[in-house]
């Protein structure tokens, strides 16, 4: 029964981007290309992968505010890092970045499990203890190309394959392709396979039921926000080598609301327990087909925010009320 | 009721003890005239949405589209006042349309939210927070990202006049958070805000209806969105989209701090007013000792966890409490 409904609703969504692909086509054919096609996965994977941490914490009934101030924060830490070392080497830069980044999310999980405060208050400030501290001791400054350690460059040019266009000149599908495949392996397997996933996926129905069949609540939760603070971490690096720019001051809120916006309309539930990263990489592709083409549809950037906005409410206000229409039947059904 | 006098005690000593800390490290700076004026100049514009926020937790929800609320609805009302020149009618009667504006965007922007949480059933927190993109969204499109500016000079006196020497937003902030007490201590809609949040369950079987309750919050919390844009317009003579972007934790922060319950149920206008002089006073203080708005953010977070953690201890102790009680009275 479930399982249909959420089947439905992704079932839906890809009816929505391809007809929303076929209407970007006929308005521009060079949209359906695979040279757009490879471009458009080097710009949004950092932003799937934000999206897959999300995720994780919603299934969870959790909230996560802070993970674009973690991204920033592990980001611009790791280059300064990497400058001052003089070591070149971009899994240094992963290590130094994956360090803070669980760091983080250990933190927010300390306030979460220890003092039961809600996770969103908590990551709410926790964003703001994080991110300032950064301005306040770390720096302001922005680093920028020239400053930039190779290591990130070259990252962000690397190519799993390159394919040859009719002039001669190469383009290719980026490596942070590999990066987000692996991180959605990763993660679809630790919520099919292992204990914790079940929990993770538990936590969301009924915390209480939880704690009675003997799952670990406290180390479920610390799992779930150094996962996501990884994750960030990771984003944060994709980030840097896709803009070959680091500014500290930069806090993605904007990146923030479309990263949720993504994960909920991929049909995770807000409250948790429900939901399939299928759905939620299917949000991505929605969302960021609408970020980075509205100008291909000769509408100016202006009406982005207000289209991701308008997609947010009427996306969740039509999946709640088709779950409450759903209720309804079968609650009508039991009393046949 | 124990507990609400207790809280704002504790409310009401910390403010004292930031004020002496304060005036002690900054004896001709802090204790001045001229540093209190500022302090009520500021705050009423945050503080209204401080209010409008603990007004949604006390129903159990949270309002995260107030900053783009008030920042639509100053957009719309402004690009009507800067228009004053060429109107030609007379100042009062486009003073008066320009606040009518303001206060019915608030108010329609209010509806939408409560619509989506009351019916479709959307949590609050997603709900307002697409609200909030879709506000800015609309605002972003009015102005094309630029702002908007010069009113009338007689409106400015909104937010740069005084009466009798205290300035004009203080005597707003303090009537409308009156209103706001009277609304939710000694009328029905309060009191069905207040048995909506403890328990959406028993307030439907007493009879309340609980669609009609949840819209009047959200309005209610987008007109105090509405007048606290006034307050923003008049007093920078000009509006952008984006202003205030740090204000929406303000306000959650001061709303949690003034001892509103974020599972619902329980709010004190008293409670966040004393929140609001608190952060107002350390925010002034801060900023006379130089420290970096930088720096101001981290206090902000790090003030917000130590509230909740003192929270969570309370808790403990008033349940251990009410637990001890009960096995007394079996003995």
């Amino acid at each position: 029964m479930k399982t249909g409904i959420f089947k439905r609703n992704e079932f839906y969504l890809l009816l929505v981007i391809v007809v929303f692909g076929a209407a970007i086509t006929i308005v521009n054919p060079a949209f359906l290309t695979v040279e757009n096609m490879f471009d458009l996965i080097r710009s949004s994977s950092g932003m799937a992968i934000l999206a897959v941490g999300f995720f994780v914490v919603l299934l969870s009934g959790g909230i996560d505010l802070s993970f674009p101030a973690v991204a920033i924060v592990a980001q611009y830490i790791t280059v300064n890092a990497i400058i001052a070392l003089g070591i070149d080497n971009l899994w240094l830069a992963f290590a130094i970045s994956s360090v803070i980044g669980i760091a983080f999310g250990a933190v927010n999980a300390f306030f979460i499990s220890f003092f039961k405060i809600p996770t969103m208050i908590a990551t709410l400030a926790t964003m703001n203890i994080f991110h300032g501290l950064l301005l306040e001791f770390v720096g302001t400054k922005s680093i920028n190309v020239g400053q930039l350690p190779h290591c990130f460059t070259n990252f962000g040019l690397t190519n799993l394959f390159t394919l040859a266009r009719p002039d001669g000149s190469t383009y290719g599908l980026s490596v942070f392709f590999a990066v987000l495949v692996g991180v959605v392996l990763v993660t679809w397997v630790i919520l099919r396979f292992t204990v914790m996933g079940r929990a993770i996926y538990a936590m969301g129905g009924n915390m209480e039921a939880v704690r009675r069949s003997g799952f670990n609540i406290r180390r479920t939760q610390f799992f779930i926000y150094c996962y996501v603070g990884l994750l960030a971490s990771i984003m944060g690096i994709i980030h840097v080598s896709l803009i070959r720019y680091s500014n500290p001051t930069y806090i993605i809120d904007s990146d923030m609301m479309h990263v949720i916006a993504a994960v909920v309309l991929g049909g995770a539930s807000i409250l948790g327990g429900s939901g399939t990263l299928t759905g939620t990489i299917l949000g991505v592709i929605m969302i960021s087909l609408l970020e980075k083409n509205l100008v291909l549809l000769g509408l100016s950037s202006y009406w982005q925010q207000f289209f991701v906005g308008l997609i947010l409410v009427l996306g969740i206000s039509i999946t709640h009320i088709q779950k409450r229409i759903q209720g309804r039947r079968s609650l009508a059904l039991a009393r046949e | 009721m124990n507990t609400k006098r207790s809280n704002n005690l504790t409310l009401f000593c910390i403010f004292i003890f930031v004020t002496a800390l304060m005036s002690i490290f900054l004896p001709s700076h802090f204790m001045t005239g001229r540093n209190f004026a500022s302090m009520g100049r500021q705050f009423p514009e945050y503080g209204l949405l401080s209010l409008a926020n603990m007004l949604a937790m006390v129903t159990g929800g949270i309002d995260l589209s107030v900053v783009s609320i008030a920042s639509l609805a100053g957009v719309i009302s402004a690009s009507f006042l800067a228009h004053y020149a060429t109107l030609g009618m007379s100042t009062a009667a486009i003073i008066l349309i320009g606040v009518v504006i303001a206060l019915a965007v608030s108010l329609l922007c209010g509806l939408l939210n409560g619509l989506i949480i009351a019916y479709a059933r959307v949590p609050a927190i997603i709900a307002t927070l697409g609200t909030q993109g879709l506000f800015l969204g609309i605002s972003i499109i009015i102005t094309k990202g630029a702002g908007i500016g010069g009113f009338p000079p007689d409106f400015l006196f909104i937010g740069n006049g005084a009466l009798f020497g205290v300035p004009m937003q203080f005597i707003i902030f303090i009537v409308v958070a009156l209103l706001v007490g009277l609304v939710l201590t000694r009328t029905p809609q309060g009191f069905s805000m207040l048995m909506y949040g403890s328990s959406p369950l028993a307030s439907r079987f007493s009879g309340i209806n609980n669609e009609r309750v949840i819209i009047n919050t959200y309005m209610l919390s987008g007109l105090l969105a509405g007048v606290s844009s006034l307050i923003i317009i008049s007093g920078v003579n000009s509006i952008r989209p984006g202003y205030g972007v740090d204000y929406l934790l303000l306000s959650v922060l001061i709303a949690v701090l003034g001892g509103t319950d974020v599972a619902g149920g329980f709010g004190s206008v008293l409670g966040v007013t004393l929140a609001i002089f608190i952060m107002q006073a350390l925010q002034s203080g801060l900023n006379i000792l130089g420290f970096s708005p930088f720096f101001k953010k981290f206090i902000w977070g790090f003030l917000l966890i130590l509230v909740m953690i003192f929270h969570y201890y309370r808790r403990m102790y008033g349940q251990r409490r009410i637990i001890r009680k009960a096995a007394g009275l079996q003995l």
